[in-house]
């Protein structure tokens, strides 16, 4: 498959065939995307096609893409690369705060970012991402996004981000370093300074860390209340003395048993579970974080038609759907769901049971700026 | 006349104008970088303590002293960096100091430079790459996992422990060549006059050796001590977010939670710190290494 | 004992290394659990672009800032020869605060002082095109303060140390000021000059703090294996690793031996 990039498949083409007799493209699009394998496109599942190169002519320069870690396909860049002439700059942070201070402090270099849900109206507001125009990525269908992801994008009707992938913020436990078998974020806190004491380790990042001691105590997810935010911090400043550490990489630590225990996402616990079946994801029935990823256009960016080239190319289903299996983060996209075999749709890891997730809350935008927030975390990293 | 003038190169001639054009013109490069790159920028940072934080972060221009009432909140902070860093620095010259008197006096001269040249070899490779190896024979699988075998439960990394080890670790090889230089300069030949006028190998080494050496300790510890005070990844690593220096807290403060005048209030704070002990420092241990040098003289 | 003190010093130098080194020929995906000897990730790692772009990106960073650290180091200690007073004064402690003040200050003061100023200016210069921003620029400008610092002092030490009488007799035997500084001065100073090249190469080769503050868009070698070692790292990272540290010593190795040749030619 590798070998041929170009390949559109049987499923993708009815796809476009239906999106073109709904009217959602252009004639011109399916004929573009389908290409030359309309023809063939009946007879085999994955036949070299012809991607609309049009739309890609003339790009130059470099494209400058801001992510999290391990959070994209290397062959899938180098692919768009090989057929667009534009290699592909790739910054990784840890938080969406840490984005935003970035792109605050003048890095506005960039041209693609990977908001999280909560933080694109602020984005928005300070001016910082432009408005999508849809007509230059075609290979975005509104229609088949699910619509429990669509609202974070869109402000006032307007598209300033569309998903990327999906995913929930749990905890997971090394089944063989404990037999403690924790299942909300109250029995998680009291593992830590308990138990699990020197074994745990919490993220370094407010959303979720205050977030889920919120849940712990049985208040909002997001909340901002200054009693309530109050009694967080003395649950995590008491908690901090027995913490493995506070970090938002965990990975190492939990595959060489440092740490027993993490406040962990879903791509992260994919990605231990694929290769240590002993690490067991779990969602807190008290609650927690479900959220969703998108990309968005940097307002000003130097190489904008590279960057909707970018958008175009890589939410066309069969390459979406080569991201997907190569982070193991839940897609919002029906065409892609189909295209991914059951190894991934099976896995409990990403797609949980329906009722394991009405608990979860996203995450909130004022809590990306509420200095109150931002203002604990730090007590608490430097108690 | 020619004596008389300072400096080496006679192109001066006070009186004629062209001498001090080429003055200027040498001075000039570094006097535009101090200027645009230590000093306007410095200002901003003062300028800025005095600021609010802006609503979606970053600086709002006001004038309050609020942000300087508040470093209390970095107490911890401030402190584990204001015991550890000293003491860091105490334990990287300890362990240097045998270190550069055996290169120094006991090595054949064939050998002295390669050796110490091994020594500070180490400085030139990642430093974030010898934390991460540090990492891992702190972690679970090094030298903790082998304690546990014979039934010893230790933990070592994200402990101030480890934080020592590191800065032992990661300065040594910064403090080593100073002090080595200065008891190069030792003449052998007073080590016998000590020894033969009956003085203890003991006796010499206090009242000879250390001496001439402690200008080379001051200069490597005020080194490594500077370093150390400003540092983030030593405890970012082998800290793991639970030793905490100023360093963290102003990565924080500018990379996550964007209170840029509380953090310029913190760089301000540290700043103010560093002079203060520096020029003691300069004051009271340079001074009398320079007396005590003039009195064996 | 000193010696099994000194064997012992040196193990703990270079254990950490080795470690590093050892696992660069790992056939496993994670760093440190051996599973078999492969070139496999130094394959890998050349063939990165996102290693090799923040290779390159350090490279031009450290070798501009080695050389303009260089010239501008050595043309400060020559200027403050010539001075006296006030001016002698403020330079030498403008180079004690370059050096004393914690490069995470020197990061965070450059920033928050240029985006302000650009703040300020970007909108008026959008009507020509052009955008100002944080970049490798910076990154050079910052690591260029603090070295112009070190590179002055070490050269002053040597122009302090040097002999007098070689400049008198080159000017008694009338050459030209600019043939003495050629033919004499500069000669002399070369082992300093070289010393404060390397250091400054190696300082701003090894940086993280102000290049992870001022680099805006751009990501440097020390910015990329950071974040690679917050993410679990693979033995790629210890591949490239292992190369930066075989070139090194090559070149420290290398420096040595001019450095020493540089000794035999000026008797002290």
């Amino acid at each position: 498959m590798t070998k041929h990039p170009d390949h559109i498949s049987a499923s993708k083409f009815i796809d476009e065939l239906r999106r073109y007799q709904k009217g959602s493209v252009s004639r011109r699009h399916f004929l573009g995307v389908t290409g030359l394998g309309l023809a063939t496109a009946v007879l085999s599942t994955a036949v070299p096609g012809l991607r609309p190169r049009k739309a890609w002519a003339g790009l130059s320069g470099t494209l400058n893409v801001t992510t999290w870690p391990n959070y994209f396909s290397q062959e899938n860049y180098d692919n768009f690369t090989k057929q667009t002439g534009v290699p592909i700059n790739v910054n990784v942070f840890g938080s969406n705060e840490e984005m935003l201070a970035k792109l605050q402090a003048g890095s506005t270099g960039w041209d693609v970012l990977v908001p999280t849900n909560y933080t694109i109206s602020t984005y928005k507001n300070l001016d910082l991402i432009e408005p999508l125009d849809l007509k230059l990525f075609p290979s975005y269908d509104p229609a088949a996004q699910d619509p429990r992801f669509l609202g974070p994008g869109t402000i006032d009707g307007v598209t300033y981000a569309v998903p990327k992938d999906w995913g929930t913020t749990g905890f997971i436990v090394n089944t063989k370093a404990t037999t403690e078998n924790p299942t909300s974020w109250k029995e998680f806190f009291a593992l830590a300074q308990g138990p699990l004491s020197g074994k745990a380790t919490v993220h370094d990042y407010q959303l979720t860390t205050i977030g889920s001691a919120a849940k712990a105590l049985g208040y909002g997810f997001n909340t901002v209340d200054k009693n309530e935010l109050a009694e967080i911090e003395k649950l995590l400043v008491a908690t901090k003395p027995h913490l493995f550490a506070v970090t938002s990489d965990y990975q190492p630590a939990m595959r060489n048993g440092d740490a027993a225990m993490a406040m962990c996402w879903t791509n992260d616990a994919a990605q231990l579970n694929r290769d240590m079946p002993e690490m067991s994801y779990r969602l807190g029935k008290d609650g927690g974080e479900i959220w969703v990823d998108h990309y968005a256009v940097i307002k000003g960016a130097p190489n904008r038609e590279a960057a909707y080239a970018f958008l175009d190319f890589i939410l066309t289903p069969d390459i979406n759907a080569k991201e997907i299996e190569a982070h193991g983060t839940p897609t919002t996209d029906s065409r892609v769901l189909k295209l991914l075999p059951e190894s991934i749709l099976k896995n409990p890891i990403l797609y949980p049971a329906a009722d394991q997730l009405t608990a979860l809350e996203y995450g909130a935008a004022e809590t990306l700026t509420n200095p109150d927030r931002a203002e604990l975390m730090a007590r608490f990293k430097s108690a | 006349m020619r004596g008389s003038r300072p400096g080496m190169m006679n192109l001066s001639m006070a009186s004629t104008s062209r001498p001090k054009l080429v003055t200027t013109l040498l001075l000039l490069p570094a006097g535009l970088f101090f200027v645009f790159l230590l000093l306007v920028p410095l200002a901003v940072v003062l300028i800025f303590s005095f600021g609010e934080r802006a609503p979606a972060g970053g600086y709002m221009p006001a004038f309050t002293l609020q942000n300087y009432m508040d470093l209390p909140a970095r107490g911890k902070a401030f402190f584990n960096t204001l015991t550890l860093a000293p003491l860091g620095t105490l334990l990287t010259a300890l362990f240097a100091f045998p270190m550069a008197y055996f290169l120094a006096v006991k090595v054949s001269p064939k050998w002295r430079v390669t050796l110490l040249i091994l020594v500070m070899a180490p400085f030139w490779t990642s430093q974030l790459l010898r934390y991460y190896a540090w990492m891992m024979i702190l972690g679970n699988k090094g030298i903790p996992g082998w304690l546990a075998m014979v039934g010893l439960d230790v933990r070592i990394i994200n402990t101030p422990w480890a934080v020592l080890i590191g800065a032992v670790y990661g300065f040594l090889p910064l403090m080593v060549p100073p002090i080595y230089v200065s008891l190069e300069k030792l003449d052998k030949r007073l080590l016998e006059a000590s020894a033969d006028l009956g003085a203890t190998p003991a006796r010499t080494f206090w009242q000879v050796t250390l001496p001439l050496a402690l200008p080379g300790v001051a200069t490597g510890s005020m080194l490594v001590f500077i370093l150390l005070m400003g540092d983030y990844i030593l405890p970012q690593f082998l800290g793991g977010g639970k030793v905490f220096f100023i360093g963290n807290a102003l990565v924080d403060l500018f990379l996550q939670s964007r209170n840029w005048p509380f953090g310029a209030a913190v760089s301000v704070a540290l700043v103010a710190i560093m002079f203060v002990t520096i020029y003691v420092y300069m004051r009271f241990v340079l001074s009398k290494t320079d007396t005590r040098r003039a009195a064996l003289v | 004992m000193l010696r099994a003190y000194a064997i012992c010093i040196y193990i703990f130098l270079y254990l950490p290394i080795s470690l590093i080194v050892f696992f660069s020929f790992n056939a496993g995906k994670y760093a440190m659990s051996w599973e078999g000897f492969s070139l496999f990730w130094y394959g890998k790692a050349f063939s990165n672009p996102l290693i090799m772009g923040a290779l390159k990106t350090s490279v031009i960073i450290a070798l501009s800032t080695a050389v303009l650290s260089a010239i501008i180091g050595t043309l400060t200690a020559l200027g403050l020869e010539r001075v006296r007073g006030w001016l002698r004064v403020t330079f030498d402690a403008l180079i004690y605060i370059a050096i004393m003040v914690p490069g995470i200050v020197i990061g965070i003061s450059t920033l928050i002082a240029f985006v302000s100023l650009f703040d300020v200016v970007n909108p008026s210069l959008a009507s020509m095109g052009i955008k100002l921003q944080m970049g490798t620029w910076a990154v050079i400008a910052a690591h260029v303060l603090f070295n112009i610092a070190v590179v002055a002092l070490l050269v002053r030490a040597r122009l302090q140390g040097m002999d007098r009488s070689l400049v008198d007799a080159s000017e008694d035997l009338y050459a030209t000021p600019l043939g003495t500084f050629r033919q004499v001065v500069l000669p002399l100073l070369a082992p300093s000059i070289l010393a404060g090249f390397l250091l400054s190469f190696t300082f701003s080769f090894e940086d993280f703090i102000i290049a992870y503050f001022v680099s805006g868009p751009d990501t440097t070698l020390p910015i990329y294996i950071f974040s690679s070692i917050r993410r679990g790292v693979t033995p790629e990272i210890n591949a490239v690793g292992s190369v930066v540290l075989l070139t090194s010593f090559v070149l420290l190795i290398i420096a040595q031996a001019v450095l020493r040749r540089g000794e035999r030619t000026t008797p002290p």
